[in-house]
């Protein structure tokens, strides 16, 4: 499915892969993201191999958001805090308030059910879910595919405005334009090997 | 009260009863004539065989040979609450998981009623040991598939809301919890059932014969409340084991689900989610 694909990500960048459907790019990014193990290679964290470190700890700070990402039980709140709550800890109110901002969700959404939202919002609250973490790479597999063109703009506004705040994205989509607005040089992922788009 | 005895030839007019459910079954077109008959010939079969069995081992009451007995039992049970699941790892796999689950429900279950309630002497003896033993294990056993069969599938069915989980950090205990948690209800489900219908609904079957061959039927039920007892413990033991025991086999060593690459091989070539 995947051949000798390689990719380093520095912190503060957007890394985009683009590529149509079954290219292979999502399995890429599940392999980055240690859901999925390679046959060979491995994923390395600041030169620190992830077999080295426990799953948690890599996982918390190379945080995952899916194409389709599943709501969990409870509202949003709920959602947005199942990171720090598996470890024990509890996020306050005001960096919730912070976090939903930061991907442009209106606050007053924290006690509506997660699974009644739309495609959209539960994008959206996956990626503030994912930043509850505060991890140092977020990886998004197409993450405005469910958006409509303004939304999607706007999310596409928050990864650049993440990577900024110092943050490393790697985002995978089939869409050219959007892998055009988000980086210089997009990668693409042609047969499961990936090489410059350009 | 007497014990009245089913002469072989007054046996042989039960069998009526298969041949008149052979008849309506093909005359409704169920076509299940041929498992009935099997099944029949199978059912006196098997229970003649263990009705001589357990008289040759009464007649040679020795512990090594009831133990064996049991032995034979647990081995059975456990090979068949292992066979192949659906979504699951080769029975292979399943069989020291279940083995586990079994011995370790069974032995709590049954070693403090055989040592402080019924206290058999010999403990040994064999007439108490083995169909009580039996009872529970075969619970045991059921329990336990229920288990496996239920987490493998779920583990399926729900695998990107635990892969979510793990994503975020949670360990395979955590990402999997409020699955186990469903599999080990539903899996003690019937044992509950069976507390609180038991005497209103059906009499077990151990009491029945107890009071079919002549025991009153008030010392039949104190045996009959040890039973259900029993079967409430080794259904709760076995399946929070079965559940705990099988995570091992849901995810792999890098904690990923084991199912993984299957899914991502169904999922390379995925319908784009429309734009909403």
């Amino acid at each position: 499915m995947l051949d000798g694909a390689s990719l380093r990500v520095e912190a503060g960048t957007v890394a985009v892969i683009e590529g149509a459907s079954g290219s292979g790019k999502s399995t890429f990014l599940r392999v980055m993201a240690t859901l999925l193990q390679p046959d060979g290679g491995d994923v390395l964290l600041h030169d620190v191999p992830s077999s080295a470190i426990s799953p948690q700890e890599f996982r918390r700070r190379v945080a995952f958001v899916s194409q389709r990402p599943p709501m969990l039980p409870g509202d949003v709140e709920a959602n947005v805090a199942t990171g720090p709550r598996l470890r024990g800890e509890e996020l306050r109110r005001t960096r919730l308030v912070e976090l939903l901002r930061e991907v442009c969700l209106d606050p007053e959404l924290i006690e509506r059910p997660a699974d009644e939202l739309s495609g959209g919002e539960q994008q959206r609250v996956a990626i503030a879910r994912a930043l509850a973490n505060d991890p140092e790479f977020l990886l998004l597999d197409e993450p405005t595919s469910a958006l409509d063109p303004a939304t999607a703009s706007h999310v596409v506004g928050t990864i650049l405005a993440l990577a900024r705040r110092g943050l490393g994205v790697v985002v995978v989509t089939h869409d050219r334009s959007q892998a055009a607005s988000l980086t210089a040089t997009p990668w693409e992922c042609v047969g499961g090997k990936i090489g410059s788009a350009r | 009260m007497t014990y009245l005895e089913i002469s072989l030839p007054r046996l042989a007019i039960s069998f009526a009863l298969i041949v008149g459910a052979i008849l309506l079954s093909r005359r409704s077109r169920v076509g299940l004539e041929g498992q009935l008959l099997w099944g029949a010939i199978r059912a006196a079969a098997q229970l003649l065989a263990i009705g001589y069995g357990l008289l040759l081992l009464f007649g040679h009451e020795r512990p090594w040979s009831v133990l064996l007995v049991l032995l034979v039992m647990v081995l059975v049970a456990a090979a068949t609450a292992a066979r192949r699941v659906e979504h699951g790892p080769p029975s292979r796999r399943l069989f020291l998981p279940a083995l586990l689950a079994i011995v370790g429900g069974g032995s709590l279950a049954l070693v403090p009623v055989f040592a402080f309630v019924i206290s058999p002497t010999p403990w040994y003896e064999a007439r108490l040991l083995v169909p009580i033993s039996g009872m529970i294990l075969s619970n045991a056993m059921n329990v336990v598939a229920l288990v496996f069969e239920r987490l493998f599938s779920v583990a399926e069915s729900e695998a990107p809301r635990i892969e979510q989980l793990l994503s975020l950090g949670a360990t395979p205990a955590q990402a999997l919890e409020t699955q186990e948690r469903a599999a080990v209800r539903a899996a003690m489900i019937p044992a509950i059932n069976g507390l609180l219908t038991v005497g209103l609904v059906a009499l077990p079957g151990m009491m029945t014969g107890q009071i079919v061959s002549g025991t009153p039927p008030i010392r039949a039920v104190r045996y009959q409340i040890v039973i259900m007892y029993q079967l409430a413990a080794v259904a709760t033991v076995s399946s929070l084991l079965a559940a705990w025991l099988v995570r091992r086999l849901v995810f792999n060593r890098h904690q990923q689900l084991a199912t993984a690459r299957a899914s991502a091989r169904r999922a390379s070539a995925p319908s784009e989610a429309p734009a909403r």
